[in-house]
C-alpha cells in the first residue's frame, strides 16, 4: 500500500519535471524574443543576457519610424484573410463531398500538395505569375497561400462531415432538398465548431508562411514575415527591431490559440466520436 | 396517396445479390409490412423505394409513374428512420416544418400544418425544443410529425420502434397503427419483429435472402403459413417441427417412433406424401386426460405468463414448447399426455420446406 502510493508520488514528481522541462524547451525562445524586444539596443546582444533591465519601447518605435511596418501588417492580413477565406470556398465543399461519395483519394492529394515542400510549387509558379504579369500582386499571394489553406480546411472538416449520422442528410433527402442545400442547411450548421478551427487553423498557418511571400511578393505586398527578414542586414543586423517585429507578427496566432483553445482541441477531434 | 408497384426488381452490391427478381404490389391506402431476419433485404427494399439506394434492374412505380431514376426529393414520399434522424440544429417546430418550406408553402399554412400535426402527436409543448432535450419516445413523435405533416404519397417506416423500450414500443405501435386508419396513406414498415408486423398490418411480406416467402394477411401469414421459415418466424414462442412418417397406416414420430394423433385430413396428406415435417405451435397442444390418446412427456422447464403457461420439454431428439392452461399448475419433472388440436397441424415437404396441402 505504502509502496504504491510512494510510486504514485514519484511518477506525478516525474510528471511534473517532464511538463516543466517541455515548457521551458517550448516557451523559452518566445519568452527571449518579448524580454528582448523591450531592452535597449544595446543590452540585446549582450552577453551574458541581462535579465534585469529597464523596459523600453525603443524598439517599436524604431520599428515604425525606420519601416512601413502597418503596410506590411496590412499586407500580411489581406493575403491571410484572402487565403482564409478561399480555403474555406473551396474546402468546405470540397470537404462535403469527399464525405458524402466516400471517394477520399482528392482529399490524399491536397494532403499531399501541403506535405510537399514549397520550393516545389515556387518555381513554376514564379515563371507562371511572371508571364501574366502578377508578381507582386495580391491575388498571386492569395492565391498561393492557398496552397496552405485547402488541405487544412479539408482535413478539418472530413472528420466534422463523416461525424453526422448519414441518415440525417437521408432525412433531408427525402424531405426534398438537393445535395448543395443538404450541405449548407443541415451539414454546415452542424460542423460550425469545426469551420471555425480550421478558419483559425488556415488563418496561423498562412500567416505564419514564409516562402511564397518572399519571392512572389514587391515593395508594396510584401507580408510581415517576409519583411521582417530584410532586418537582417548584410553589414550590420537590427537585433531590437527584429525581436520587437518578431513579437508583433507572432502576437495573432498566439491570441488566436489561447482564446479558441478549449475549442481548438474539441473541434479537432470532432466526428472522433458520435454523440 | 398512391400504390406502390415493384416488378422484377434486382439490387446487386458488386457481385452480391441482395434482392433477386422480385415483384410486389402494394395497393392504395395499404399498410405492408416487410418482416423477416437480419440481412434478409427488407431496410435495402424499403430504401430502394425512398430512392435512397439505386435499383439494380426492374422497375419501381409510385402510382403510375415510373420513379427509377427519380431523386428521393422529388418522390415525395415521407420517411422515418430508426434513429429518428432529426436535425440536431433544429428546434422541433423547424424540424417539423423544414419541407413544408422547401415546397415553397405559405407560411400560414405551414403554421396550421405543423401544430395540428402536433396535437395529433401529443408533441405541442416541446415544439421549441431541441431534438436533444427529448427522450426517445419524443424524438420519435417528432419523427412521424415531420412525416405527417408533408401529407405524402406514401409513409415508410424503418424499424422505428427499436429504439424504444418495451412498454413504450407497444404504446407507440398502437399510436402508429391508429394513425394509419385516421391518415388512410400507403404505408410500408420494416421490421424483424413480428408482433410489430402482426399487430399492424394490413398485408405481411415475409423475407428471407431477398426473396418473398409469403405475401398475405397476418391471419393468413399464422394460419397458413406457405412454408417451413414463414412457420417458424411467424408466431412466439415458434412453431414445433417434428420429422414424421407415415408407417401402419398411422403417422409416427421419425425419431423415438411415437405415435401422434391426426386429424383425417392432415394424416390423409401424410399418408400421400409418406414422411414430412410436422409443424405444431405452441398453443395448438391439448392436454389429453386419456394417457392413450396424446404424447407422454416430461415437464423440463415451466414459464408462467399470468394468462397462460409454457412448458419446454424434450420430443423426437429435439426441444419443444406447449402453451397450456395456467391452472392445470405443471411442475418440473411432472409427467403430461398432450395432443394436437384437430386442424391446427401443419404439413411441410421434407426436402424444401413447402407447406404440403
Amino acid at each position: 500500500m505504502t509502496d504504491a502510493a510512494d510510486t504514485d508520488r514519484w511518477i506525478r514528481r516525474l510528471n511534473l519535471v517532464q511538463l516543466v522541462l517541455a515548457g521551458l524547451l517550448i516557451m523559452a525562445p518566445t519568452v527571449w524574443m518579448v524580454l528582448s524586444s523591450f531592452k535597449p539596443s544595446f543590452e540585446v546582444t549582450a552577453y551574458p543576457p541581462t535579465l534585469v533591465f529597464t523596459p523600453t519601447l525603443e524598439n517599436y518605435v524604431e520599428l515604425t519610424r525606420t519601416t512601413p511596418f502597418l503596410s506590411y501588417a496590412l499586407n500580411s492580413l489581406i493575403v491571410t484573410v484572402g487565403s482564409t477565406a478561399l480555403g474555406l470556398l473551396f474546402g468546405i465543399p470540397a470537404a462535403f463531398a469527399v464525405s458524402w461519395t466516400r471517394i477520399s483519394w482528392p482529399a490524399i492529394l491536397t494532403l499531399a500538395a501541403r506535405m510537399a515542400p514549397g520550393t516545389l510549387f515556387l518555381l513554376p509558379w514564379y515563371v507562371m505569375f511572371r508571364q501574366v504579369g502578377m508578381i507582386g500582386s495580391y491575388t498571386a499571394l492569395i492565391l498561393s497561400h492557398a496552397v496552405i489553406t485547402l488541405p487544412i480546411v479539408i482535413w478539418v472538416l472530413l472528420p466534422s462531415f463523416d461525424g453526422i449520422p448519414r441518415s440525417v442528410f437521408e432525412a433531408a433527402q427525402v424531405d426534398g432538398c438537393s445535395v448543395t442545400r443538404i450541405l449548407w442547411r443541415i451539414a454546415l450548421p452542424l460542423v460550425a465548431s469545426g469551420v471555425a478551427v480550421s478558419a483559425i487553423l488556415a488563418f496561423v498557418f498562412s500567416w505564419n508562411y514564409f516562402l511564397f511571400a518572399l519571392v512572389l511578393s514587391n515593395g508594396d505586398t510584401k507580408t510581415l514575415i517576409a519583411a521582417a527578414f530584410n532586418f537582417i542586414g548584410e553589414g550590420s543586423t537590427q537585433w531590437g527591431a527584429l525581436m520587437a517585429a518578431a513579437t508583433l507578427i507572432a502576437l495573432p496566432p498566439l491570441v488566436l490559440a489561447a482564446l479558441v483553445q478549449r475549442w481548438l482541441v474539441s473541434g479537432l477531434t470532432l466526428g472522433a466520436v458520435k454523440g | 396517396m398512391a400504390s406502390i408497384s415493384i416488378r422484377n426488381l434486382t439490387k446487386r452490391y458488386g457481385n452480391f445479390t441482395v434482392i433477386p427478381d422480385l415483384n410486389l404490389e402494394i395497393a392504395d391506402h395499404e399498410f405492408v409490412v416487410f418482416v423477416g431476419p437480419s440481412g434478409c433485404g427488407k431496410s435495402t427494399l424499403l430504401r430502394i423505394i425512398a430512392g435512397l439506394e439505386p435499383i439494380s434492374s426492374g422497375d419501381l412505380y409510385i402510382g403510375d409513374k415510373r420513379v427509377n431514376g427519380v431523386q428521393a426529393a422529388q418522390r415525395d414520399i415521407a420517411m422515418v428512420f430508426q434513429d429518428y434522424a432529426l436535425y440536431p440544429h433544429m428546434r422541433v417546430y423547424d424540424n417539423m416544418s423544414f419541407a413544408l418550406e422547401l415546397r415553397g408553402t405559405p407560411r400560414a399554412e405551414i403554421d396550421a400544418r405543423v401544430k395540428r400535426a402536433a396535437a395529433l402527436l401529443h408533441i405541442e409543448p416541446y415544439l421549441d425544443r431541441k431534438p436533444k432535450e427529448l427522450s426517445g419516445g419524443q424524438r420519435q413523435r417528432v419523427a412521424m410529425g415531420r412525416a405527417i405533416v408533408r401529407n405524402p404519397k406514401a409513409f415508410l417506416f424503418d424499424e422505428p420502434l427499436s429504439n424504444l423500450d418495451a412498454k413504450l414500443r407497444g404504446q407507440v405501435r398502437a399510436e402508429i397503427k391508429a394513425l394509419s386508419q385516421e391518415l388512410k396513406t400507403t404505408m410500408v414498415f420494416v421490421t424483424h419483429d413480428q408482433i410489430e408486423a402482426m399487430t399492424m398490418a394490413d398485408r405481411i411480406v415475409v423475407l428471407q435472402s431477398g426473396t418473398i416467402q409469403q405475401y398475405d394477411t397476418p391471419e393468413t401469414v399464422y394460419e397458413r403459413p406457405a412454408n417451413q421459415f414463414v412457420a417458424g418466424f411467424i408466431g412466439s414462442p415458434a412453431m414445433n417441427f417434428f420429422p414424421v412418417e407415415w408407417r401402419q397406416e398411422q403417422a409416427v414420430l421419425s425419431q423415438g417412433g411415437t405415435v401422434v394423433a391426426l386429424d383425417g385430413e392432415t394424416a390423409g396428406r401424410l399418408s400421400k406424401a409418406g414422411n414430412a415435417v410436422l409443424g405444431i405451435r405452441p398453443e395448438h397442444f391439448a392436454v389429453a386426460t386419456d394417457a392413450a390418446d396424446g404424447i407422454a412427456i416430461d415437464v423440463k422447464l415451466v414459464e408462467p405468463l399470468g394468462s397462460d403457461t409454457l412448458i419446454h420439454f424434450d420430443l423426437a431428439g429435439g426441444p419443444a414448447i406447449a402453451r397450456v392452461d395456467p391452472a392445470l399448475r405443471p411442475k418440473v419433472g411432472d409427467r403430461i399426455n398432450l395432443r394436437p388440436q384437430p386442424g391446427k397441424t401443419h404439413l411441410f415437404d421434407a426436402t424444401n420446406g413447402q407447406v404440403l396441402r
